[in-house]
């Protein structure tokens, strides 16, 4: 028995010594590899980086006319890291010595890797390497099984730019329960003008979710020429397309299309008229006010909040048409118009004067606060009267405010 | 007539190598500092002729390294030219606000980099 238990014990210790040894071998190896590496990128990356300053057209030379294969590691890491930091002719420099090396037929090779981390990196590596050969291999990636792959692949040609490859990013929105709407979404907005033509060619065979999302990629892109074929979208049968047509609209900012705008006002579709309202106030012409003033007294809670936003983004003159909404009928637009000029400091200017002003500006400003006793919201006049630093303005308020309060409580 | 001596601030190691080949390349002399910290003890240091410097950094970042060499009297004339990853609006405008003579974004332009470091020492030439 003694002795079973004493070679049960010598085998264990022998397993725990044997597994230390090799954790230990290991970590000197890694380490030794990492020292190794770093070694080499200290005397290889001057080389690469004189080549992409100078004027040579092949890097070979300066390594000696080929790269150890003990370096390949090395080298495609030197090589990806500065090609991700600059752009113009020394990207295109580095972008050339990345295929000259071989390093861009070896990731389309692990571009079909049966492991999909491997296919995802290399996916991602060509990208960041601007292979641009590689497109037409990244496309196939984009139909990849693991969703890793695909969106490596769809950034990757993102990068790489180039018709085949928006054609295919936008056509990949049509299908958001395998894609990412919002990452591909930022992955055409990136690629900046190119892709709007695309995305206008192919607008009508788009599903209703590509559709919105070509449509936000405008309004973020904001492509001036794309202003027409815009507004023909104001009359599509789909109200969320007219309603994201109203908002790309409103993002790109012309004024010539204040007056389609402010038709979409009158939408049968609440979504619609809510963004009109929301694009007015971007574009803050004046003829959006009046409409504005209107859509204040909307239906739809959207459309009301919409557009007092709208007038209170038009500045003095939005704040004039907020203190006309001050008298309306419309307990909402009224108390909504309290809102944004508290928002704007309004309220706040014009009880100033009510201490600071001259004789007609007190006037004006005691008329002022009385329409927004009327109204019944006088949480700031409150906030006002109760703040000590101004003695003054407090008296005159709390002789206005007591008389408000009754006038409001009788109005319940 | 000694080499302009320009100063690197950036905590991207890989960055301030392609910096610094470049302008060694160009025939500038170059300081390197990691942190914003560094870049102002090397500037008081070495009082070099031009700064490029990052936004984003430890210790002390680009914008606080502006406002501390506009605040002294021996560095407040040397341009800076901030390089930084930072590419929106606000970003740009504020690093201008805060006392920077130029602005470039990165991923950048080498040549593009380098012509503007040639003029931003031109001028300052010129103006002494």
């Amino acid at each position: 028995m003694q002795r079973i238990l004493a070679m049960a014990i010598l085998s264990l210790s022998a397993v725990f010594f044997g597994l230390t040894t090799l954790i230990v071998f290991g970590k000197v190896w890694r380490e030794e590899v990492q020292r190794h590496r770093r070694k080499r990128r200290r005397e290889l990356e001057p080389k690469l980086l004189a080549y992409a300053h100078g004027d040579a057209a092949s890097l070979l030379p300066a390594l000696g006319g080929e790269l150890r294969r003990g370096d390949r590691a090395v080298m495609e890491q030197i090589l990806l890291d500065h090609a991700q930091r600059v752009r113009g002719s020394e990207y295109a420099k580095l972008s050339r010595a990345l295929d000259e090396l071989g390093y861009v037929d070896a990731l389309i090779r692990q571009l079909k890797s049966r492991r999909w981390w491997r296919r995802a990196e290399a996916a991602e590596k060509l990208g960041l390497g601007g292979a641009k050969r590689a497109c037409e291999h990244l496309i196939p990636a984009m139909s990849d099984e693991m969703a890793e792959v695909r969106m490596r692949a769809a950034k990757a040609l993102g990068t790489l730019g180039g018709t085949s490859s928006i054609r295919e990013l936008v056509h990949a929105l049509n299908e958001p329960n395998r894609w990412s709407t919002i990452r591909l979404a930022d992955i055409l907005t990136g690629m900046g003008r190119s892709v709007v033509d695309e995305l206008t060619s192919y607008f009508d065979s788009l599903t209703l979710a590509g559709k919105l999302a070509a449509l936000d990629i405008l309004g973020r892109i904001r492509p001036l020429h794309t202003v027409p074929w815009l507004e023909q979208r104001l009359d599509d049968a789909e109200p969320d397309v007219r309603a994201r047509a109203c908002h790309a609209l409103g993002c790109i900012g012309d004024p010539r299309t204040a007056p389609l705008l402010v038709r979409a006002l009158d939408d049968e579709a609440w979504p619609v008229r809510a963004m009109a309202a929301k694009a007015l106030g971007k574009i803050a012409r004046a003829e959006a006010i009046d409409p504005l003033c209107s859509a204040m007294r909307d239906a739809e809670w959207w459309v009301r909040s919409n557009a007092a936003h709208a007038l209170r983004a038009m500045g003095p003159r939005g704040a004039e048409a907020l203190e006309d909404v001050l008298d309306s009928e419309d307990r909402f637009a009224s108390h909504q118009a309290v809102l944004m000029l508290e928002e704007m400091g309004v309220i706040d200017q014009r009880a100033q004067h009510l201490v600071g002003g001259d004789g007609g500006g007190r006037a004006e400003a005691e008329m002022f606060i009385k329409r927004l006793i009327a109204v019944g919201q006088i949480g700031r006049l409150r906030a006002l009267a109760a703040d000590p630093a101004n003695a003054e303005l407090r008296a005159v308020l709390l002789q206005l405010l007591p008389a408000a309060e009754l006038q409001t409580e009788a109005g319940r | 007539m000694a080499a302009a001596r320009i100063l690197i601030a950036d905590d991207d190691p890989i960055t301030t190598r392609f910096v610094s080949s470049l302008l060694e390349g160009e025939g500038y002399e170059v300081l390197v500092a990691e942190d914003g910290e560094h870049a102002m003890q090397l500037a008081l240091q070495h009082l070099p002729d031009l700064i490029v410097s990052d936004l984003v950094m430890p210790y002390r970042d680009g914008y606080e390294v502006l406002r501390a060499l506009r605040n002294n009297e021996r560095l407040t004339a040397i341009p800076v030219l901030i390089l930084s990853m930072k590419d929106r609006e606000e970003d740009i405008v504020r690093g201008l606000e805060e006392g920077a003579d130029d602005y470039v974004v990165k991923p950048f332009n080498a040549r593009e980099l380098v012509v503007r470091i040639r003029k931003l020492l031109r001028r300052t030439k010129t103006r002494l």
